[in-house]
């Protein structure tokens, strides 16, 4: 206990003066609102200062951290906090992104009981992805940081990607603002990518909802950005071993390849390029239905022309010529196939 | 004029082979002498890369001060003088070997130098002592790879040196892997790995994958240059580095996880690393795990409807019971799995789970049954034991996935940190590995005013280096036990005498406890090479 100034405050009474304060906040008038910002600040500094330590003090004592862990879960802390995240000024919503962070890292042995507790109060999840809404842009890009350290947990991804929720990134990754998208994106695809079993199993059980309503849609937009990015994770979502089944049923769908087809028309040689990588899956699968074959067969000389002289410039990229060549004596050498 | 009188260093040299091929690092490469002459010339050049270069063996070459030399080993040994002499004498490497010498380590290359030497005179044996031999400080050559300037050599394998070097346009640091046609040739299926490899590192692109960067070709030179993030170097020349060549549980434990997320991805890539060990997991700076070496590894085809392998070249010792076995077939992941149980357990414990005299014995314990962890190995850590035994389930089937891996009860948990991690070895003698690249950058933009001085020197410059150092500390020693003896109760100049014929002796002992430690260190890196002068005719 410091000699001079005022005695620390233990962890109930921080949480308890903060759920105060943020209460105030809600609630309040003008006067008040300015009194409780104050305090909402200064509790969250204590609290950040608590787990984290500062500069000229010892690193926190672990029973201090389990203890104010302990009281933000029974106080139900943490949605109050993200609930009202607009209300806190701009320091404020840092510091409560990183005591989330800090706390929802903690461990005991093989637990993570901050884990354990938001996977009974998914609502923390969702309104934390209901920070991409357009209602609070101020608000984005801290949730933001927060969903990707909820994401690295299977148990909580599992939720996010099962949850009607999800399918609003389709729209948060358009969003006009150009950084609250990007951002929205990476926490769409770090929910794509990271659990590689869950992933594929969640795009296995909604391949329709997702590809064929959804996926198109970003495809096919009007925002150039929007539709490199989410033609690039196609291609890895499909290239990915795990997804192989996921890949199967996509490059059996002939809607699929006139899609890459027209992509690699496209204007922009970034995405013609990208398109290319997902177009030479179709070529290359050795059982192509019917329909596709079809398709590759009514186009086969102008596919071949169109290939030979497709980014011929990219002559050090060894990978890429090889493949091309590859796909052009694959087209070249395409036999219907004989009647049963 | 050639030098043949290296016996001592020929010795070490290749027991210094032998030492690396027991650890399977790629030995066996040791052709010797059955090379034609014609490389000769090249490698003479080449070695003039090294560190020292001898320049000549001058037999008109005058010892005078010898006598203070051997003064100075008198004290130090407590030997009579006579003695010291007639060892010198006899024996002209003597002081030198025990002494550490910076400057008798070969490599294999040289030694090829060396057996080429040999070979040119035919049968003209000449003997020259070392003590005539006269060395020459490296010079610091500026020398530039495309657009990567090259620094200090960083680690030798089968195939050529790594050295490092630098970006000259955005001045990142890097290594470069150098590899010569000739010695690939060498290498069973050497060409063809390297092509698989490079084509393999080409699309990755994993924090834990080791990146390639670039490709450098020379034909002039029959050299190929793989440009390369900087590593400082790999688990496995850390345990050897460290007592007992083994680390504690936590620090393997966060190791073991970037192993983990390495692979998973290199197996989401359809990439079959098929040779994990330690000695193929190099470490950055900032202690983050890359997976290295796909000389090996194996890539499924994109429509393969399942994960089965038909080939198997990965190192013995890491190898699963359904390749010891030689079966026909086999789970190429499971694979990578086994090894990379056996990476972790020997991490851990210093030890393989399965061991023989030669590598038949070896693959026939391997192949022989299920490996039964120790108890002693429950008693560390009865969840690590678990999960070790869980990889190395002779079952392919039984043996856990890396999905399985990930749940596992020691992966999730985070093992208290119980002590200081072993740390990675110093390059000659530098902790912080700084960089070997500004030192020639240097010498190439400010002269090299201090360079002119002793850039030649001999045997002798060094030993007397070496007993000045020796009659320093000596002295001392001297002092310190006068200065005990003087704050003795009763001072009798027997005691003093005695204290310090003793106080001489420890001295003696911990100097070649000493030595032999940095021999250790040095022979990693330094190396020497015997180069002919043109203008020098054999007598």
């Amino acid at each position: 206990m410091p000699l001079f100034g005022k005695a620390q405050k233990t962890p109930a009474e921080l949480v308890k003066s903060l759920k105060e304060a943020i209460n105030a906040l809600e609630t309040g008038g003008d006067r008040k609102v300015e009194k409780a910002q104050e305090d909402v600040s200064k509790n969250l500094v204590s609290i950040k200062n608590m787990l984290y330590g500062t500069s000229d003090s010892e690193p926190p004592a672990d029973y201090v951290v389990a203890q104010l862990s302990q009281e933000l879960y029974n106080s139900n802390l943490l949605l109050l906090l993200i609930q009202n995240l607009h209300r806190i000024d701009f320091e404020g919503k840092k510091h409560v992104a990183l005591i989330f962070n800090n706390v929802l890292r903690r461990q005991i042995g093989t637990r993570s009981p901050t884990v354990e507790y938001i996977c009974t109060k998914p609502e923390i999840l969702f309104t934390l992805m209901g920070g991409y809404e357009d209602a609070h842009p101020e608000i984005a890009l801290n949730s933001g940081t927060m969903l990707r350290e909820c994401a690295r947990y299977e148990a909580l991804a599992k939720i996010m990607l099962h949850s009607e929720e999800f399918f609003k990134f389709f729209r948060y990754v358009e969003v006009s603002t150009f950084d609250i998208a990007s951002d929205a994106f990476s926490t769409f695809k770090e929910l794509l990518t990271r659990h590689k079993l869950l992933c594929a199993e969640f795009l296995e059980a909604n391949y329709d909802k997702f590809f064929t309503q959804h996926y198109q849609r970003l495809l096919n937009s009007d925002n150039y950005v929007t539709r490199r990015q989410s033609l690039k994770l196609l291609g890895e979502l499909l290239l990915d071993r795990h997804n192989f089944t996921v890949m199967t049923r996509y490059i059996s769908e002939p809607e699929n390849l006139k899609l890459m087809m027209n992509m690699l028309k496209e204007k922009s040689r970034n995405i013609q390029f990208e398109a290319f990588h997902v177009f030479k899956v179709f070529v290359a699968n050795p059982n192509k239905p019917k329909p596709i074959l079809d398709i590759l067969l009514r186009n086969q000389t102008k596919l071949v022309d169109f290939l030979t002289n497709f980014h011929t410039d990219r002559s050090e990229d060894e990978q890429f010529n090889d493949e091309k060549a590859y796909l052009i004596k694959q087209i070249k050498e395409l036999k219907p196939l004989p009647e049963a | 004029m050639t030098v043949n009188s290296t016996h001592a260093m020929e010795a070490e040299a290749q027991f210094k082979i032998a030492q690396r091929a027991g650890g399977g690092g790629g030995g066996g490469q040791h052709l010797g002498s059955n090379k034609s002459l014609e490389v000769a010339g090249k490698e003479i050049a080449d070695a003039a890369d090294d560190e020292t270069t001898v320049l000549l063996a001058n037999k008109n070459f005058h010892f005078d001060t010898a006598s203070e030399l051997d003064e100075a080993f008198v004290e130090l040994n407590g030997i009579s003088a006579e003695e010291a002499m007639a060892a010198s004498a006899e024996e002209p490497d003597n002081h030198t070997d025990q002494q550490h010498n910076p400057v008798t380590w070969l490599n294999d290359y040289e030694i090829d130098t060396l057996d080429l030497a040999t070979l040119d005179i035919g049968n003209m044996f000449n003997r020259v002592d070392s003590q005539d031999i006269i060395y020459q400080q490296k010079k610091k050559n500026l020398k530039m790879v495309g657009k990567y300037v090259m620094g200090d050599v960083l680690g030798e394998g089968s195939y050529g040196k790594v050295k490092e070097a630098m970006d000259s346009e955005n001045l990142c640091r890097l290594a470069v892997k150098i590899l010569t046609k000739r010695k690939l040739r060498r290498i069973p299926n050497g060409e063809q790995n390297v092509t698989r490899e490079i084509h393999l590192l080409k699309q990755l692109k994993h924090q834990n994958v080791v990146s390639l960067i670039d490709v450098l070709y020379n034909n002039e030179k029959q050299k190929m240059y793989l440009v390369m993030e900087y590593c400082v170097g790999g688990l496995q020349e850390m345990l050897d580095y460290a007592p007992n060549k083994k680390m504690p549980l936590f620090q393997a434990h966060g190791y073991f996880k970037q192993l983990v997320d390495g692979l998973e991805y290199l197996h989401g890539c359809r990439v079959i690393h098929k040779d994990i060990k330690p000695g193929n997991l190099l470490l950055t700076l900032d202690q983050t795990l890359k997976i290295s070496d796909f000389g090996v590894a194996e890539q499924l085809d994109l429509f393969a409807p399942d994960d089965t392998c038909t080939t198997g070249q990965g190192s013995p010792a890491f190898q699963p019971p359904e390749i010891a076995n030689g079966h026909e077939t086999f789970s190429g992941y499971k694979v990578d799995i086994w090894s990379t149980g056996v990476t972790l357990y020997n991490l851990v414990t210093g030890l393989y789970p399965f061991e023989g005299d030669n590598i038949f014995r070896l693959l026939e314990n391997i192949g022989r049954s299920q490996w039964v962890a120790p108890d002693w190995l429950f008693e560390l850590d009865a969840n690590f034991a678990n999960l070790v035994l869980g990889m190395l389930q002779a079952d392919p089937n039984k043996r856990l996935s890396l999905q399985q891996i990930r749940k596992d009860h020691w992966f999730i948990s985070a093992p208290e940190v119980t002590g200081p991690p072993i740390p990675i070895p110093p390059l000659k003698g530098d902790e912080i590995r700084r960089s070997t690249v500004l030192p020639y950058l240097e010498a190439y933009h400010y002269g090299n005013e201090q360079e002119q001085e002793d850039v030649y020197f001999t045997e002798h410059d060094v030993n007397q280096q070496l007993a000045q150092r020796a009659a320093a500390a000596a002295a001392e020693i001297r002092a310190q036990q006068a200065a005990a003896a003087a704050s003795a109760l009763e001072p009798s100049t027997s005691a003093a005498a005695a204290a310090l014929a003793n106080g001489n002796r420890e001295e003696t002992a911990s100097k070649k406890k000493g030595s032999s430690l940095k021999r250790r260190a040095k022979k990693l890196t330094s190396c020497i090479s015997v180069r002919k002068l043109s203008h020098c005719r054999t007598s």
